[in-house]
């Protein structure tokens, strides 16, 4: 950018510019600080690294109270793992039929669709989850209600899958056109062009997809907590109630004394979510450098 | 055998894409058609009543508490978020700045709405002591769409080709007269895109005004000190709370429709603005 010389207007935009961007980086920040000084890491009054124990349970009305989250890591880990196995697949499949088979009106239909599907907020899919599959899994499965892991976990797939199917179809679109042409030419299969070429080129790209998918998926609140049941006992497995991190932490701010020890205990199960939400930003980013790079090649 | 395995690949991948086309037009359309029937003037007009409560009557406060914390979080977000994108894309000089407050600001972008709505009740409830008020979830909201808007900001006033800056700079005319001349109405297209997704996205979630803003019941009234009626958080409760079906199927399509009416006005108005 050549140095002209400002006038004393754009002195001003500038001044109002940089101020804005400072205003908007110190309110990041200032949300990370805070969810990190509300743990007591900072003043002495964290209640201890066994609240991150497995064995520590949740007995918030016992005396002594007992503030362990372990249960919502678990059950976070079943729901995310199960919503993950289900759109993965299926998230890649559908960037690949929008990258390359797809008839162009298809491929046109597509795009909006998926955006619908990522635009309805997280309480409109918990309800129809709670309309539909928990009263479907009641029946089936001989529960007592349908609230579980699986029904949540399900859910959440359909709320995860236009990103991931969006995200590779990107990819693939990309590695589709620079290498199409030259391999069919080989005469070898569409099957193969996938296996063979497509998906090493578009590698980077389709981990970014899944760690969107990782990231939306450990995040989402509302979803979860209507259909997963509330519950502080440990999951069993898929047919079991739990009460992931998110349902944890809403379930339990709005009734908790700031400063008291159960309010540490929320505070530091956010920080965890958010570090692991910020490291998976952190890698699309990276990977989704990577792949320009290596298209640039 | 390989037209066998490169059929099922064809095969599987064609069943990927109709699921991708089936599921939306099912959730929607389900909603749609059970929304459809619980819908009456009435709901859109009146406040809830009955016993329990809200299983009767409308949800008139509601739409006006969403409706406000969202302005009210545009109103703070809208002018920063602006300032922030023309300042990196227009009169930031180091490479450095630009790139780490961009990575930062995208890592937040990311960021669970959960932990937007934690860090408002612990900053903005009980350390500003604001309690749970329209003006605490007003501004959790704004902060939930900044970093949106800040990039929508930037792209768009970025993707204004040089030769415009080039041509209207050598007339001898000052950077603002650029800006405000040429490379706002060239960008506005682009940033009212991003603005309808932040909109959109702040608007549909609950989990940030849950235990900032939102409550159960109010009259309708709206101050910045008092707790407001949200369309998402209503229609949480009302499922959680065993309400009323009929009315959380209404709510449902009321946000959805709503949400999808503003997509299109936006997208209209779009089309109309795209050329100077």
């Amino acid at each position: 950018m050549p140095a002209l010389s400002l006038s004393p207007r754009d002195r001003l935009l500038k001044i109002l510019g940089s101020f804005a961007l400072a205003l908007s980086l110190v309110a990041l920040a200032l949300m990370v600080v805070f969810l990190v000084k509300e743990t007591g890491l900072l003043d002495g009054t964290f209640p201890g690294w066994s609240i991150f124990s497995l064995r520590t349970p949740w007995l918030p009305l016992a005396t002594p109270p007992s503030f362990g989250f372990g249960h919502a890591l678990v059950a976070t880990l079943i729901v995310t793992g199960f919503s993950l196995a289900l759109a993965v697949p299926l998230g890649i499949g559908i960037g690949i039929f929008a990258a390359e088979l797809a008839p162009p009106w298809m491929g046109k239909v597509l795009q909006p669709a998926l955006e619908l599907l990522a635009g309805i907020p997280g309480v409109v899919y918990g309800f129809f989850g709670y309309v539909t599959f928990v009263r479907w899994f009641g029946d089936w499965f001989n529960l007592a209600t349908g609230e579980t892991l699986m029904t949540a976990g399900l859910v959440l797939a359909c709320m995860i899958l236009p990103f991931i199917a969006s995200t590779s179809a990107e990819a693939l679109k990309v590695v589709y056109r620079d290498y199409r042409e030259a391999v069919l030419g080989l005469g070898v299969t569409q099957g193969c062009l996938f296996r063979r070429v497509v998906l090493k080129k578009a590698f980077p790209g389709l981990a970014a997809a899944v760690a969107l998918g990782l990231a939306r998926a450990l995040g989402e609140t509302l979803a979860v907590l209507m259909l997963a049941g509330k519950t502080a006992a440990m999951p069993g497995g898929l047919l079991s109630r739990g009460q992931p991190l998110t349902a944890l932490l809403a379930t339990e701010l709005g009734e908790t004394a700031a400063g008291s020890p159960k309010y540490r205990t929320l505070f530091s199960a956010a920080c965890l979510l958010l570090l692991a939400v910020a490291g998976l930003n952190a890698l699309i980013l990276l990977l989704k450098r990577r792949l320009l790079e290596q298209l640039h090649d | 055998m390989t037209s066998f395995l490169d059929r099922l690949f064809r095969g599987s991948v064609w069943l990927c894409g109709l699921v991708g086309l089936a599921l939306p037009v099912w959730i929607v359309g389900f909603i749609l058609a059970h929304g459809a029937r619980a819908l009456s003037w009435n709901l859109l007009v009146g406040r809830p009543s009955g016993f329990p409560l809200g299983s009767e009557g409308g949800i008139l406060p509601a739409i006006l508490g969403s409706l406000a914390l969202v302005v009210l979080g545009l109103a703070v977000a809208l002018p920063i978020g602006l300032g922030a994108g023309l300042y990196l894309a227009e009169f930031c000089t180091s490479p450095n700045v630009r790139a780490w407050s961009r990575a930062a600001v995208e890592v937040l972008a990311g960021v669970p709405s959960v932990l937007y709505g934690l860090f408002g009740y612990a900053f903005f409830v009980v350390f500003l002591r604001m309690g749970i008020s329209l003006l605490a979830g007003g501004l959790v909201l704004g902060l939930v769409m900044l970093p949106f808007i800040l990039i929508s900001a930037q792209e768009a006033f970025t993707a204004v080709g040089a030769q415009y800056r080039e041509a209207t700079l050598s007339l001898g005319v000052d950077r603002a007269a650029w800006i405000l001349g040429v490379l706002l109405p060239k960008a506005r297209s682009r940033i009212l895109a991003g603005l309808v997704l932040a909109v959109g996205h702040a608007m549909g979630s609950a989990a940030p005004v849950l235990f900032t803003a939102s409550v159960f019941y109010s009259k309708g009234g709206l101050a910045f000190g008092q707790p407001v009626m949200t369309l998402p958080t209503h229609l949480y409760f009302l499922v959680s709370e065993g309400i009323s079906l009929e009315h959380a199927f209404a709510t449902a399509l009321i946000l959805v429709a709503g949400l999808f009416l503003f997509n299109s006005a936006a997208m209209l108005l779009r089309y109309y603005m795209r050329e100077l």
